[in-house]
């Protein structure tokens, strides 16, 4: 009787023995499994933090061009909501244009930049930017993005940036972090209140999408022309040149 | 080296995971629904951060990866066995990890801080702490356990 409980005794303490050892051999390997999960944890985070600070420090990944230039341009030029220059001068140029479009970018790039120089500069002519998106559907939210930087004076700086960083039509690189690394790019001072604010001004920019269509405009850019010698906004065929807008302007003068 | 008892630490788990899926299931119901989180004291910081380009991966918001996180733990402090240790530690560190590279993020590239982003976080981090500390100091012991 007490030899079968001494054989009891010593296979219940073998057994123990060999959950002991087997204990610390499966905590071994759990120690290994998570030394090996935290050393690969760490790599994947530095490793998308230098990628990420390797690219452009504004807007997400996208590099921008020209920034310098536009706002050096548009410095000391009067700006109210999307108008540049003084609001009191005689002659308003509206345009109708959608920031995907790239006969807009041209009209702006080509056709502007002497009128804003002369007529803008000396409060003979404001400009004002109407959207009119016919594109794609990242017009919308775009032209939105501009008025509420619009919002912050600085409408004109992310509509020429915009331009200059236009890539091709339609094909989906007007995503949020282009809109932001533009906004950036253009100056807005308060880059929280320009995200809150943006999407509050999708319906302006629907607005006068409709008020293009109401003047009869079927393409971009088109152009209307408010002044002493116009009966209100009166849309007008779209300069080719500046000479031709110069013309228009003066006729409405 | 003495360990808080087991139990202790899996009522902290489950407690701050709880918090943790309140915080994720807040922000990712509001950016649903078109909005951003409201961040306190009128700061701006909660629409930068949640209309900029991080806040999604693959489309999807990355609250809603944060509330399954959230969820693993919650379920992970409810069990005491060394599948429920190693998968609590393996989510909190990959939870921490993403956190320190999203506060990264935050601070250099958006230049904007959401309150909500930093609650999670800090909880986050000592989720962290907690399955690292319930890893150590029990992880290994199932069989030891139904020995005794």
């Amino acid at each position: 009787m007490s030899g079968s409980s001494e054989r009891e005794k010593r296979k219940a303490e073998r057994l123990r023995a060999e959950s002991a050892t087997d204990a610390g051999e499966r905590r071994t390997r759990l120690m290994q499994l998570a030394a090996g999960a935290a050393f690969l944890a760490v790599a994947v985070v530095l490793v998308l933090i230098v990628v990420n600070s390797s690219s452009s420090g504004s807007g997400g990944d996208t590099k921008l061009e020209g920034a310098a230039e536009v706002n050096q341009r548009l410095a000391g030029i009067p700006q109210e909501g999307m108008v540049l220059g003084d609001p009191k001068a005689p002659v308003e140029v509206v345009e109708f244009a959608d920031l995907q479009c790239p006969y807009c970018k041209a009209f702006t790039e080509e056709a502007l930049p002497p009128i804003i120089e002369n007529q803008v500069k000396n409060g003979e002519v404001k400009l004002a930017f109407h959207n009119f998106t016919i594109i794609g559907e990242q017009s919308l939210p775009a032209g939105a993005a501009a008025l509420a930087a619009g919002a912050q004076r600085r409408g004109w700086n992310f509509v020429e940036l915009f331009y200059r960083n236009q890539g091709a039509e339609a094909s989906g690189y007007a995503d949020d972090a282009f809109l932001e690394a533009v906004a950036k790019g253009a100056g807005i001072k308060d880059l929280g209140k320009w995200n809150a604010e943006r999407d509050k001004f999708t319906a302006e920019v629907e607005e006068t999408t409709a008020e293009a269509e109401r003047l009869g405009f079927n393409g971009t850019p088109s152009i209307a022309i408010r002044g002493p010698k116009t009966d209100g906004l009166e849309a007008i065929e779209t300069p080719g040149s500046t000479g031709d807008l110069e013309a228009a302007i003066e006729a409405a003068e | 080296m003495s360990y808080p008892a087991e139990g202790t630490l899996q009522r902290a788990i489950a407690f701050l995971a709880a918090l943790g899926v309140g915080v994720a299931t807040y922000i990712a119901v509001e950016a649903a629904g078109g909005d951003a989180p409201t961040c306190l004291a009128g700061s701006s910081g909660c629409a930068t951060v949640a209309k900029s380009s991080y806040s999604h991966v693959a489309g999807v918001n990355i609250a809603v990866f944060g509330v399954f996180g959230y969820v693993a733990l919650l379920v992970s402090a409810f069990f005491a066995n060394d599948l429920a240790r190693f998968g609590g530690f393996v989510v909190a560190l990959g939870g921490f990890g993403y956190s320190v590279f999203l506060t990264y993020v935050e601070i250099f590239k958006i230049e904007a801080i959401c309150q909500w982003c930093v609650a999670s976080a800090v909880l986050m981090t000592i989720l962290f702490l907690l399955n690292a500390t319930r890893l150590i100091g029990y992880g290994g012991t199932d069989q030891l356990q139904e020995a005794r």
